[in-house]
């Protein structure tokens, strides 16, 4: 069967897609169970005096946590492929659609888990500080916390896995990526938490745990510790920072995340067109990649995409530069006290 | 025994990429867990973290080019610049988290004057702060830094690929390792917060590429031992 160019371009849509949906519940978690950078704040507050009903779970950075749960998610996936696949052996897709939820399943209890460990171990530790563990907020974060890392992690395993596929599904298995499935959840993995901590915390820390002090102005070193103990009704809880994040800090941070995928995947595969390399690949191509195999066309591939790439680099320069004029404008000089 | 020039290259190009590491995670503005709250300029996360999502970015790049070319200085180019744009994005993004979701315009905390655009920052800066955002000459800082990290990254990738004959997964397990010790090294340097060339903190560089070095070259020498051990094929 030829290769379809554009199946491949649909098959990276999708990837998309998913980088969108993995990325923007990737921060919805980590805003419900106070993981990364803001958590400082949380950690903090009880020092001050502030005692609080948040959740407490600085398993670790971002990264290497989210790395861990689709590491694993991955890991399992694959080894229940390994054993199913060849029981469908006409229909593949079959041993995905039941290997990957349970994979992912088993990572969200692993997740539960950690989150448990880690909320516990730092409540715990503040006693010093007469910060109560609420029994009400541990057992009513749990679920919340699972699912949204069901999702992320559901996500990025299906990432992996039509990656580690995509040629097979364009119509040429030899242009399948090298990487093998829980490696690229790994690597998935780790990218989504980076983007998760450096982008989606911002609207969280800097917005809603500091919500009763005064908007447009970056947080004072006073404030810090002090963050927002009170709800519209009653006291605020993790739960409360979801619903907030989810209306434009989130999905800001699965844009991103969505396209760094587009930008990346798409650059790669006008490269491989404009340098010939596709749609008919070499005769000589191996099914499984030798890194010693290249043709004129594959170089040539490489420089197309690495002229689009510094391309999409100035742009991003410019364009950086034309907003930060824009707002500046838009927004004048520091006005308060 | 004889040394083949290949174990040579590994070392080499290990320790180029290692300092290439290091160099590139000095360049990048991190603002960790203040640029969470717009109390410092920065991408809100540490140091290692920014840098292993941007590095892992572009070898997912470097990797498919690896899988068409056996070019060394085009595989390295595609990571570079799989890596900038990574970085790009988030930074961009950022800005437009800040502006939009808090109210708060890009601003450096270390110039009063941009010395790219000349656009003044001190104006714009809340008081008790640090600056906020990714104001230009920071972005174009962590533009460089990215990209040479990137390329560091993936130099490592393909000399392990290439003259080492590691297998794919095996030579981007230990590209990375090696490129975490050397941004982990960085860290030290940068203590949470920096905004890239302009930050003062930039000025200590130098001792963190000696410690760099001898990382590396300790790492490579390493890989060399491996090779010779396992016959390639790792």
């Amino acid at each position: 069967m030829p290769l379809e160019v554009v199946l491949l371009f649909a098959w990276t849509l999708v990837i998309v897609f998913l980088a969108f949906l993995a990325c923007h519940f990737e921060d919805n978690e980590s805003d419900i169970g106070s993981q990364s950078n803001p958590n400082s704040q949380v950690q903090l507050a009880p020092q001050v005096g502030q005692v609080h009903r948040f959740f407490n779970k600085a398993i670790s950075g971002e990264p290497l946590s989210n790395a861990l749960y689709q590491g694993t998610a991955g890991m399992i996936a694959w080894m229940l492929l390994y054993k199913l696949e060849p029981l469908v052996p006409d229909a593949k897709w079959k041993a995905a659609v039941v290997a990957i939820p349970l994979a992912v399943g088993a990572s969200a209890l692993i997740h539960m888990i950690f989150a448990t460990t880690a909320h516990c171990g730092r409540i715990a530790a503040q006693k010093r500080f007469e910060q109560p563990i609420y029994l009400d907020v541990f057992y009513g974060h749990l679920i919340p916390i699972a699912t949204h890392g069901f999702l992320t992690t559901f996500s990025i395993v299906s990432i992996a896995y039509i990656q580690s596929n995509l040629g097979a599904l364009a119509g040429d298995p030899r242009l399948n990526h090298p990487f093998a499935l829980p490696l690229l959840a790994f690597i998935w993995g780790i990218t989504v938490g980076s983007i998760g901590s450096s982008t989606g915390d911002v609207h969280y820390g800097t917005e809603r745990e500091f919500q009763d002090r005064p908007f447009g102005e970056g947080k004072r070193v006073i404030y810090h510790g002090r963050i927002t103990r009170y709800a519209d009704c009653g006291i605020r809880t993790s739960k409360d920072i979801s619903p907030f994040c989810a209306k434009f800090g989130s999905p800001a941070t699965g844009l991103t995340f969505g396209l760094i995928i587009l930008l990346e995947n798409w650059r790669t595969l006008i490269g491989m067109k404009l340098g010939g390399y596709l749609p008919v690949l070499p005769a000589n191509l191996p099914l499984v990649p030798t890194v010693h195999f290249a043709t004129a066309e594959g170089n040539m591939a490489a420089v197309w995409g690495i002229i689009l790439g510094l391309i999409i680099i100035a742009a991003w320069i410019v364009g950086n530069m034309i907003f930060v004029k824009w707002i500046r404008a838009k927004c004048g000089p520091f006005v308060g006290a | 025994m004889t040394i083949e020039p290949e174990l040579i290259w590994i070392v080499v190009y290990v320790t180029i990429g290692g300092m290439l590491g290091c160099l590139g995670a000095h360049l990048l503005p991190v603002g960790g867990a203040p640029a969470a709250m717009g109390t410092a300029t920065g991408i809100a996360t540490g140091t290692v973290q920014i840098m292993l999502g941007a590095v892992v970015t572009g070898l997912f790049t470097a990797a498919t080019v690896s899988s068409f070319s056996n070019n060394i200085w085009l595989v390295s180019l595609a990571g570079a610049v799989g890596a900038t744009i990574m970085i790009q994005v988030v930074m961009f993004m950022a800005n437009v988290l800040y502006a939009f979701g808090c109210g708060v315009v890009p601003v450096s905390g270390r110039v009063a004057v941009d010395p790219i655009t000349k656009a003044p920052q001190t104006a714009y800066k809340t008081p008790q702060t640090d600056g906020h955002g990714v104001p230009d000459v920071v972005f174009i800082s962590g533009t460089v830094g990215g990209f040479m990290g990137g390329f560091g990254g993936a130099l490592m990738y393909f000399a392990l690929l290439f003259y080492a004959n590691f297998m794919y997964g095996t030579a981007v397990i230990a590209a990375l390792s090696i490129f975490v010790a050397n941004a982990i090294l960085a860290a030290y340097n940068i203590r949470g917060t920096t905004e890239g060339y302009w930050d003062p903190k930039f000025k200590k560089m130098p001792k963190a590429l000696i410690g760099s070095f001898c990382v590396s070259v300790l790492a490579g020498i390493v890989v060399m031992l491996a090779t010779i051990a396992l016959g390639g094929g790792a």
